[in-house]
């Protein structure tokens, strides 16, 4: 039904040039509101399993987020091994003083019990409902003179030194019993009173960021505050060192922005440059760059309307965008030339959309990947390519009916398509050889496909070794295990962390786990501490009984009124709450292992588990022990972060594998001929096997990223597969027609080329990928669907 | 090299200097000799002490502190095996346990147990060490933590120990050991608010290593 001959529809062609205007201006309208972010969490995979949520919660704003490692190392020059010792210690007590006064911490520990201060008084002023000791019995006759025998048989030691002055107050150490469940089994070394690594030369100070994890501009200045404080607290020859997510992040993000702009700006550069090249005409640029900004806009607005932000890195894979959207415009520009707009619709717009089509299936690959980042890409994609082939397809009829003007380097570009055309078919069976060696090296060199999550992620082997090395240093190796409730609210999920501890007690008793950090311990659910206050005697009976539990002992019962007047306070404490605790450094460490929900998700609470140095934890011993409290689960960190990588590689091979089968289905139902589908996937298939040979050989670890850049392969390439068939169908090949293939085929092998050269990671998988598989797959269709002898048109 | 900084001939005078001073040094290393050969000290104790390889023995303590109306006094075990195991057990007034192995510091109370990493607590480890330390004659271990000062002679001798770390001085003063050969006696252990405590030790099942 489609009226090639003129004259055209005018009302149809208004309609068409109306609605693409209107669609542009709402477009760029959402596009303009976006909200563009450059966190990494993006690039973190969905989560399935309950255990994976609770780690990724973690990794995406929790506790781990917030904590900054900093290492101080050197010394003076010329100074001997202790002096340096003692000018870092001296500079960790100066940096930590500095951090505190800051305002941008929750807390920094450097090792020194004065940072306790604040948190020893308010411990000690709540002792009687925050001490796990305190019940009925503590407070019996008995109960009373065990407590103050085990008290007084600390002194006299170091550790009662602590417990003098408060003796009087707290005969039964339950101030102890509370600092005792705080002090982390895995402490840091201390010399010189401050942290130091016991690998390395180095004080060490762990820092907890105000800002949420997520906040990136938060941890920007808190990232800057230490530095300022760095300048001022460290002493000639001592130098700093900073780690932690937040450090990565704020990089990471300081490192897409330029590289977005970098692969933008470069990007345009070179298609501009190829643009003039072709046509040495303003307006065929011109017109040549509308599906492309139409595209590009068209991405944005999707992404933002389907992720409700738009990821920078979006933006830096988009650049391929303007190499794939432009070849729309190049098709119809140089083969519409002469023929007109009808005849291209007829001849090739059928051509260009079963192009279209398979690069989209290639991009729906990646809308299921379970990453939303590389959700992103492939809906910016899809949206991107369809806006910008629509354009050509229904805008450009009628704003150049006749093709594009000027002609360029286009005549020598097609001369030279036209010689390659000719003698790459000699060159069949040397095509044929290459790919069975590369099949050979495919399946008899070692596998390459050994890339893991951290592949993902910008940060280098070198920070993230320094990062592992300062966590060693102050016992927060991240790589741990935990146990993770649940609770409908604050109190149901600190009740269900006390069930864990009560469990966990025995396995510490049987020596299965070290120790562990609970939030119940910091902060006892409601009902817990009423409970306590309630077995706290009257000051009558109290006196009573301390009357005669003291009786014969070291501490008379008349120097014990500090104490009896101290229950009484307590008889009317309310429950502390973690409102009570904002003001101390407790938080910090509440907040770092209770989990607030909201209306999609329960409150969680954590409970971190340690281990014997070096050993791992006997994960069932765990489960097994914690298996009556519902809705416990034990995680395993790297082994989550291992199964959750393992999935998405397995899924993307199906994904792969799906959307290759896709694309032949496709093209089969298209050609409906056995012979051209088998000859069009001889060059797909021999283009892909030599850049997965090349990468082989070439020693790189290749993971779930290099296997997207596969698929995109087979998309993409099968255009330029699809172009030949369709010359050699038709039994000639016009020059222009060869011209655009080259001109299409350069703009797309430039911007994955840009891509390839990128910093980072993601993007540099699929641009390494993608970049000689596009070119090859040109180079042997060229050979293996071209003819030999130039049976061409000129 | 260059050349041109070879030292002059001496004179006469510069001469006689010299050898007057050589003199001076070789009479100095003789008298250390000697004195080293006469005395015993750090050296001599701890090889004497590093003899025995692991021992068992009963330990009583009286420890008197200010602020309480009477001496405390407990009695139990202690066991040590080198390189750096030791275990103090507490048999009375209450059953207490404090095992050291390596680094790590596990303390038991009735039911409850408690590690610790005991770099990670120079005050627990001022006290472990002078103990352990002197125990399996250790004397890096010594040396790195305190300034030791060994009186009288392989039949009886004391090692008094004084932290070097300033900080740590401030909690426990000195530690005192006191034993005859390559048994130790007695550990006295001074805090610096004056409250001290003093351990008598009976050897139980003395382990000697081969000769």
């Amino acid at each position: 039904m489609t009226t090639a001959a003129p004259p055209r529809n005018r009302g149809r062609d208004r309609m068409a040039v109306a609605l693409w205007l209107a669609a542009i201006a709402a477009a760029l309208v959402v596009a303009w509101r976006a909200h563009y972010v450059a966190d990494l969490s993006a690039f973190l995979p969905s989560a399935p399993t309950p255990e994976q949520a609770v780690l990724l919660d973690q990794l995406r704003s929790g506790a781990t987020s917030r904590l900054v490692l900093i290492g101080i190392e050197g010394g003076p020059v010329g100074g001997d091994p202790d002096a340096a010792a003692a000018a870092r210690a001296q500079a960790s007590s100066r940096l930590a003083a500095a951090l505190r006064a800051s305002g941008r911490f929750a807390s920094v520990h450097n090792g020194e019990t004065s940072a306790w201060a604040d948190a020893g008084k308010f411990v000690f002023a709540h002792r009687y409902l925050l001490s796990p000791a305190v019940d009925a019995e503590r407070f019996s006759v008995a109960g009373l003179r065990d407590a103050i025998e085990q008290t007084v048989g600390l002194l006299g030691t170091p550790a009662g030194t602590l417990l003098k002055p408060i003796l009087f107050r707290d005969p039964t150490g339950e101030t102890l019993r509370i600092a005792e469940a705080l002090t982390p089994a895995r402490a840091p070394k201390v010399e010189h009173g401050v942290w130091v690594s016991r690998s390395a030369p180095r004080a060490v100070l762990v820092a907890t960021t105000l800002a949420d994890g997520a906040d990136l501009d938060g941890q920007e200045r808190a990232l800057d505050a230490i530095d300022a404080a760095s300048t001022a607290a460290l002493s000639p020859g001592l130098g700093v060192v900073v780690s932690g997510a937040g450090r990565f992040a704020v990089e990471s993000r300081a490192r897409i922005k330029s590289e977005v702009e970098r692969l933008a700006v470069l990007g345009s550069i070179a298609i501009v440059a190829l643009l003039w090249l072709a046509f040495a005409s303003l307006r065929a640029l011109a017109v040549a760059l509308l599906p492309v900004a139409t595209g590009v806009v068209a991405g944005i607005a999707a992404v933002q309307l389907g992720f409700g932000q738009v990821h920078g890195m979006t933006l830096g894979f988009g650049t391929t965008l303007i190499g794939e959207a432009v070849d729309y415009a190049i098709y119809y520009l140089i083969q519409s030339r002469g023929a007109g707009a009808g005849q291209w619709r007829r001849e090739s717009w059928p051509t260009v959309r079963l192009g279209l089509f398979t690069s989209l299936i290639g991009f729906a690959a990646l809308v299921f990947t379970g990453f939303p980042g590389l959700a992103q890409l492939g809906v910016f994609s899809i949206a991107g390519l369809v806006a910008a082939a629509a354009t050509t397809r229904f805008v450009f009829p009628v704003l150049v009916p006749e093709g594009a003007p000027g002609a360029g380097f286009r005549v020598r570009l097609a001369a030279a398509m036209r010689a390659a055309a000719a003698v790459l078919p000699r060159w069949r069976a040397g095509v044929a050889a290459l790919a069975i060696a590369s099949l050979a090296v495919v399946l008899l060199a070692p596998s390459p496909w050994r890339g893991e999550l951290s592949a993902l992620s910008p940060v280098s082997a070198n920070e993230l070794a320094r990062d592992a090395a300062l966590r060693a240093d102050v016992g927060a190796a991240d790589a741990g295990t935990l146990v993770a409730v649940a609770g409908n609210d604050e109190q149901g999920a600190l009740a269900a962390a006390e069930a864990v501890d009560a469990r966990l007690d025995a396995l510490v008793a049987d020596g299965v786990v070290v120790g562990y950090d609970s939030p119940a311990r910091l902060l006892p659910p409601a009902k817990t501490q009423e409970r306590r206050r309630a077995a706290l005697p009257d000051e009558k009976t109290l006196r009573d009984r301390l009357a005669e539990s003291t009786s014969g002992g070291p501490i008379a019962a008349s120097r014990l009124e500090p104490f009896v007047a101290d229950v009484g306070t307590a008889r009317a404490q309310p429950p502390v709450t973690r409102a009570a605790l904002a003001a101390t450094p407790l938080a910090a460490a509440v907040d770092a292992l209770l989990l607030p929900g909201d209306a999609t998700r329960p409150w969680r609470a954590l409970v971190n588990l340690h281990g014997r140095d070096g050993q791992a934890i006997d994960a069932a011993r765990v489960r097994g022990a914690i298996v009556d409290v519902p809705g416990a689960r034990i995680v395993a960190i790297k082994a989550e972060l291992d199964a959750i990588y393992a999935r998405f590689v397995r899924e993307a091979e199906w994904q792969a594998a799906l959307g290759a089968g896709a694309v032949a289905l496709l093209l089969a139902w298209q050609l409906r001929s056995a012979r051209r589908l088998a000859a069009l996937g001889v060059p797909i298939a021999a283009a892909t096997l030599v850049v997965l040979a090349a990468l082989t050989l070439a020693g790189s670890a290749l993971g779930i990223l290099h296997l997207v850049g596969l698929l995109l392969t087979v998309a993409i390439g099968s255009n330029y597969a699809l172009f030949f068939d369709h010359l050699r169908e038709r039994d000639s090949a016009d020059a222009d027609t060869l011209a655009s293939l080259l001109l299409a085929n350069l703009t797309t092998v430039a911007s994955f080329g840009l891509l390839a050269s990128s910093s980072i990671p993601v993007l540099h998988a699929v641009g390494v990928v993608v970049a000689p598989g596009a070119l090859l797959c040109l180079v042997f269709s060229a050979a293996w669907l071209g003819r030999p002898q130039a049976r061409i048109a000129a | 090299m260059p050349t041109a900084r070879l030292p002059r001939p001496p004179s006469a005078d510069r001469r006689r200097v010299v050898v007057a001073l050589a003199a001076l040094c070789a009479d100095a290393i003789v008298s250390v000799r000697t004195a080293n050969a006469a005395a015993f000290d750090l050296e001599a104790l701890t090889a004497l002490l590093a003899r025995v390889r692991s021992g068992e023995a009963t330990f009583v303590e009286t420890r008197r502190i200010e602020m309480l109306d009477r001496t405390l006094t407990s009695s139990g075990r202690l066991s040590f095996k080198a390189p750096d195991v030791f275990v103090r057990e507490t048999l009375k007034p209450r059953r207490e346990k404090l095992a050291v192995d390596g680094n790590t510091l596990t303390t038991s109370i009735g039911e409850r147990s408690r590690t610790l990493q005991l770099d990670a607590s120079p005050e627990a480890s001022v006290v472990v060490e002078a103990i352990r330390g002197t125990l399996t004659g250790n004397r890096a271990a010594l040396e790195r933590l305190f300034e030791p000062h060994v009186d009288g002679d392989a039949k009886s001798w004391t090692l008094e120990l004084v932290p070097r770390d300033l900080r740590l001085r401030g909690q426990v003063a000195s530690v005192r050991v006191a034993g005859r050969e390559s048994t130790v006696r007695e550990v006295r252990v001074l805090l610096a608010d004056g409250d001290h405590s003093v351990m008598t030790i009976e050897p139980v099942a003395p382990g000697r290593a081969a000769p």
